[in-house]
């Protein structure tokens, strides 16, 4: 029974064989992963290869030994099927082997030799297990992650101020994560809506977001650390916008942490949104710090709780400084096509306070001091503070902001901030924004974005 | 040597009443249903793959925007539904079909309406899950579908009821499958034939249809929950009603799992056949391979909440499922060896097949070690739900499934279409889809380590993961060149291939045994089996002297008559001829298959104000399966000959 292979049968002389052009690859594919391995961690801004945490050490040490044994079983295996095909390749047909049917002290052999470096996987495995998943440290920072369809809300229950009208807030913020360097932060993790899964790469994690379930985890910024900041992401596939749902971790000194508490815990700089009287063309000044009186007005606007005090106080506290935001945690994601603002319109803050406070805004937002005080998104009365918007993938910036509330939904796929700019269409609904719809026109956008990036 | 002197037509072709498409449609011929199956899931396989180059494109570079995410969330739901549903499971069916009855020296299946039954509902079924991508309405909710996400509050659409369905559908095919072939290998084998001669691809797909008959029930009873939550308003996973999200993953796991085992043992199987064939060796250690084989699926049903390490099942659980997970790498080590061993001391020819066969040892031994790296449940935690994991499970999907079912495609498609696929294309396409295979895939393992999440549509800029995921999509597009390849020489060689021998890689099975392809019949006489190597006793009596001889299972008149064990038929006659009686056309089988899909896709509709469609389809779709199933079982499966 002859065969023939067409290939190998035959001795061309020159022709290119596809084996011949797969070594050449092979060889590039391995100095390209030697060279891979070799920057391995560097330069890798999401890198999981480092000590930053207790638990990531604990991961580290985990996945030495992996990678280890790994690398053992791998060359062993491919060196001997290599070395076998070579060795044994057929070179007459005539050629009979021997007819081997098995061998039972070698079957037995790589039966426990596998189980043999299983044991030193499992062993350490099962140790750091317990390790990793006891109770965390009594004086832990107390963090709720609160997972939103696409966003993240972090809630610092340790930390509360009273409001005059004696209502306790929590500390909490949006998309912005702060931990203090050396302290144990203990993640209580909920969603409001699907699963969502927690996890900063550098730090550690990832735990689930479970609906109708508590998850917890912990770690300590290991004290080696300087004040920088991470990137986290959602890594349960939670629908349309699941790319879309980031976070920055800051970790930060302990005083740095307290002074941001501080700051985050102070009224927001326009606690007060006044009614105002009808405003004539925009302001040529910018009164932001200014003390507005308070005009006789009838429009049924927001009734204050306090007295004005729309006093844009200087910042106190700490704020990550967003001029030394890494590169990596900066933003870059492109606008849209067809969605512009234009450049020469100027904002007022004043003006968009009461924009604000009469708008669908606050069925919402929460601006504390305010009657916008609606928990369905995010938390706006620090919204200057926050680095990024939109759960970390635009800049926290005038044409951003200004742009995420003219059409959000053409800005996130799906997102449930509704399209607000007049004559926009909702790409959801596919219905144009009217004013009946409570479209806004430019001038009111800008406004509104002069008092959110007030809000520091 | 060639027994074929004309063209070969295709099996069974011989009597008039049995060409054209009418009798591709009424066929209940194993082998005929065997190759329906390979086409449509090739058709799949190239859909699938397609899917798959949209997902690389979108990911060539950061913040790019080919697709939209919507569309980008339907894809890679398809991609993963599509590859394991639609192309692998059915890929391995197509071998299930083709080769069962052959190894073991039957006629047909035990059940031959049923398989046509189980084929067409396979293909309804399959044309039902893809055609909504056309009008983006194809499911979004991955191929996991995970509560709520899937529920009606957080999917409005049409887009999971269709996955729902669809995947209801897909099980009775599957199910109905491996009832047929359970009865088959148990009630066919040829005298002689004991289960520890069955062929080693018999054996991993007694394996595969019992892990299909216990692991299926499972995602069908999850995804009753949800079709009823969807449909008529109960609360199993009903968040805003304390329905509980874990309730959809364990059920999902513990089909999910023996699901990959489902996926990668018959591919385990075809490699056994591979690798002795083309070493001149007989398998090194069987009995190990079997008992290995069950043990793989046995303890696959112990592993599942690996798939759950960062749902918080809290320290107890993840030790156990963590050392489960650690110990299947046991069984799988043993196989990598055994094969190893099968080559060493051989004389190792390098067909395409052969190189296939290899390259699964090879790319299925990086997938089992890093498989071994997230059975560490903390260790895991730095990688579920990353490109990491994208990584592994192509090793062993792609590395593993799809090279070991490329095995069998160019070891079987000489017994298959009785012509010889060019050695020279194959060589080509297997060297491209190495590297390419390689190159997509590699890069995932330090896009994920980096921090890449899985499932998203897009990444930003500067996050280390642009140079990795422009080889991955490099390497994709290599894979489409090295598929163009095969798909050239698999039409070219069917038509002008050179014609192929009874037997023409010297293999020791019963299949190789009767002509190619084989006649309608299968074995003019049905052989007798002595040893685990019938073909080889009588070819290569010095390769299987040292193991035993026995004519246990022969009727006594057989033993007394001495026959010879293995008949080799010269002629091309026909069954008529023959006086073998076959079973008859039917279209009955097409029709209740049909009738279920209808039937189900009377629930799209179920939410519309108008309840005229929805109780059309719901009626007609009864009527026909009862109307049909009735006629069906009513019809003799035989002509009378009496």
């Amino acid at each position: 029974m002859p065969f023939i292979t067409p290939v190998f049968g035959e001795r061309m002389q020159l022709k290119i064989r596809p084996r011949q052009l797969a070594s050449v690859a092979i060889l590039t594919g391995l100095a390209l992963a030697i060279a891979a391995c070799g920057s391995y961690g560097k330069g890798y801004p999401n890198s999981t290869f480092n000590n930053t945490t207790e638990f990531n050490t604990a991961v580290k040490s985990l996945w030495d030994k992996l990678l280890f044994w790994g690398t053992f079983v791998f060359i062993l295996v491919e060196g001997i099927l290599v070395y076998t095909i070579f060795r044994f390749r057929r070179r007459s047909d005539a050629d009979e082997p021997q007819h081997v049917h098995g061998n039972t002290a070698l079957e037995i052999g790589w039966t426990i030799a596998p189980a043999v470096i299983l044991t030193f996987i499992a062993i350490p495995t099962v140790r750091t297990i317990f390790r990793t998943q006891a109770r965390a440290v009594p004086n832990a920072l107390q963090v709720e992650v609160v997972g939103h369809q696409w966003w993240w809300e972090f809630r610092y229950p340790q930390y509360t101020t009273r409001t005059p009208t004696g209502r306790v807030d929590t500390l909490v913020t949006a998309n912005d994560l702060y931990l203090p360097i050396g302290r144990t932060a203990n993640f209580t993790l909920r969603t409001k809506d699907v699963l969502h899964s927690f996890w900063i790469p550098q730090l550690g994690g990832k735990r689930d977001l479970i609906s109708n379930h508590t998850n917890y985890l912990w770690f300590t910024p290991d004290t080696s650390l300087r004040t920088t900041a991470f990137n986290g992401s959602c890594n349960e596939y939670c629908g349309a916008s699941h790319a879309n749902m980031r976070f920055r971790t800051f970790v930060v000194t302990p005083t740095e942490f307290d002074g941001w508490v501080q700051h985050q815990l102070g009224p927001a700089a326009f606690a007060v949104a006044p009614p105002a009287p009808p405003t004539p063309a925009p302001a040529d000044t910018t009164r932001a710090a200014g003390a507005p009186t308070r005009p006789a007005s009838t429009t049924p606007a927001p009734v204050p709780v306090t007295p004005a005090v729309a006093v844009a106080p200087q910042p106190i506290g700490y704020t990550f400084p967003m001029d030394s935001l890494p590169n990596y945690s900066s933003p870059k994601t492109p606008t849209p096509a067809g969605l512009s603002f234009p450049d020469n319109i100027t904002g007022d803050a004043q003006r968009g306070a009461q924009q604000f406070a009469r708008s669908a805004c606050i069925g919402c937002h929460t601006v504390r001091g305010t009657i916008a005080a609606s928990p369905i998104g995010p938390n706006l009365t620090h919204i200057a503070t926050r680095s990024t918007i939109a759960a970390g993938i635009y800049p926290n910036d005038a044409k951003h902001l200004r742009l995420w509330i003219k059409n959000a939904r053409m800005m996130k796929p799906g997102v449930a901030m509704p399209t607000l700019g007049l004559g926009q269409r909702d790409p959801i609904t596919g219905a144009t924004v009217s004013q009946s719809l409570g479209g806004l026109s430019d001038q009111q956008i800008a406004d509104i974005v002069a008092y959110l990036q007030a809000l520091r | 040597m060639a027994t074929v002197a004309a063209s070969p037509t295709y099996a069974g072709a011989e009597s008039g009443e049995q060409t054209g498409l009418w009798s591709w449609l009424t066929t209940v011929d194993h082998k005929r249903i065997g190759v329906l199956y390979l086409y449509t899931s090739l058709f799949f396989f190239l859909f699938g793959g397609l899917e798959a180059v949209l997902i690389r494109a979108q990911l060539s570079g950061p913040n790019k925007h080919l697709v939209s995410a919507e569309t980008f969330n339907q894809l890679f739901t398809m991609h993963g539904t599509t590859m394991i549903f639609l192309a692998v499971m059915p890929l391995s069916s197509a071998f299930f079909n083709f080769l069962i009855p052959l190894q073991i020296g039957a006629r047909d299946v035990a059940f031959p309406r049923l398989n046509a039954f189980s084929y067409w509902v396979y293909l309804f079924g399959g044309l039902f899950i893809t055609l909504p991508i056309f009008f983006s309405a194809a499911p979004d909710g991955g191929w996991f579908g995970y509560a709520p996400l899937t529920t009606r509050q957080f999917s409005q659409g049409v887009n999971i009821d269709f996955w729902v369905l669809g995947l209801q559908i897909l099980g009775i095919s599957s199910l109905a499958a491996a009832f047929n072939f359970i009865t088959t290998i148990i009630n066919l084998r040829a005298p002689g034939m004991n289960l520890m001669r069955m062929p080693m691809f018999t054996w991993m797909a007694f394996v595969v249809q019992f892990l299909l008959v216990l692991a299926f029930p499972v995602i069908t009873i999850a995804l009753f929950f949800l079709q009823f939550d969807r449909f008529f308003g109960t609360n199993f996973y009903e968040i805003g009603a304390g329905g509980d999200p874990l309730l959809w993953q364990h059920l999902f796991w513990i089909f999910g799992h023996p699901e990959v085992y489902i996926l990668i043992l018959p591919a385990f199987g075809l490699v056994s056949e591979v690798l002795p064939t083309n070493s001149k060796k007989p398998l090194f250690g069987y009995p190990v391979m079997v008992y290995s084989g069950i043990l793989i699926g046995f303890l696959g049903f112990g592993v599942w909440a690996h798939h759950m390490f960062s749902v918080g099942m809290g320290p107890i659980a993840d030790t156990v499922f963590g050392l489960t997970t650690l110990l299947i790498a046991i069984p799988t080590g043993v196989k990598i060896f055994n094969w190893i061993f099968t080559m060493w001391g051989g004389s190792i020819r390098f067909t395409t097949a052969m190189k296939f066969a290899i390259g699964l040892v090879a790319l299925f031994t990086i997938g089992g070690i890093s498989g071994v790296t997230h059975a560490s449940p903390p260790a895991d935690l730095q990688q579920t739900d990353t490109y990491y994991i994208v990584a592994h499970f192509h090793y062993v999907l792609f590395g593993g499934s799809i090279m070991g079912i490329f095995a069998g495609i160019y070891h079987y498609f000489p017994k298959m279409f009785g012509r010889m696929m060019s050695e020279k294309l194959g060589s080509w396409h297997f060297w491209l889809n190495f590297i390419a295979m390689n190159l997509t895939f590699f890069p995932m393992h330090f896009s994920g380590m980096l921090g890449m999440p899985r499932r998203i549509y897009t990444y930003d800029a500067g996050q280390g993961w642009e140079t990795f995921n422009l080889l991955s999509t490099i390497g994709a597009f290599m894979l489409v060149l090295a598929t163009a390849i095969f798909v050239w020489n698999f039409f070219r060689s069917k038509s002008s291939g050179a014609l192929a021998p009874d037997n023409p890689w010297d293999a020791a099975t019963l299949e190789w045994s009767i002509p190619s392809p084989p006649p309608e019949y299968n074995f003019a006489e049905i052989p007798l089996v002595e040893s685990r190597y019938p073909l080889w006793d009588l070819t290569h009596p010095e390769r299987t002297s040292e193991i035993p001889h026995t004519h246990d299972g022969w009727s006594d008149q057989e033993k007394a008559a001495e026959a010879k064990p293995v008949h080799i038929e010269k002629d091309r006659r026909t069954a008529k001829e023959l006086g073998i009686p076959m079973p008859l056309p039917t279209i009955k089988p097409l029709f209740v298959a049909a009738g279920i899909v209808v039937m189900l896709s009377g629930l799209i509709f179920i939410h519309k104000e108008d309840k005229t469609a929805a109780a059309a389809l719901i009626g007609l779709g009864a009527i026909m399966i009862i109307g049909f199933l009735y006629a069906w079982v009513t019809s003799p499966l035989e002509p009378d000959h009496h």
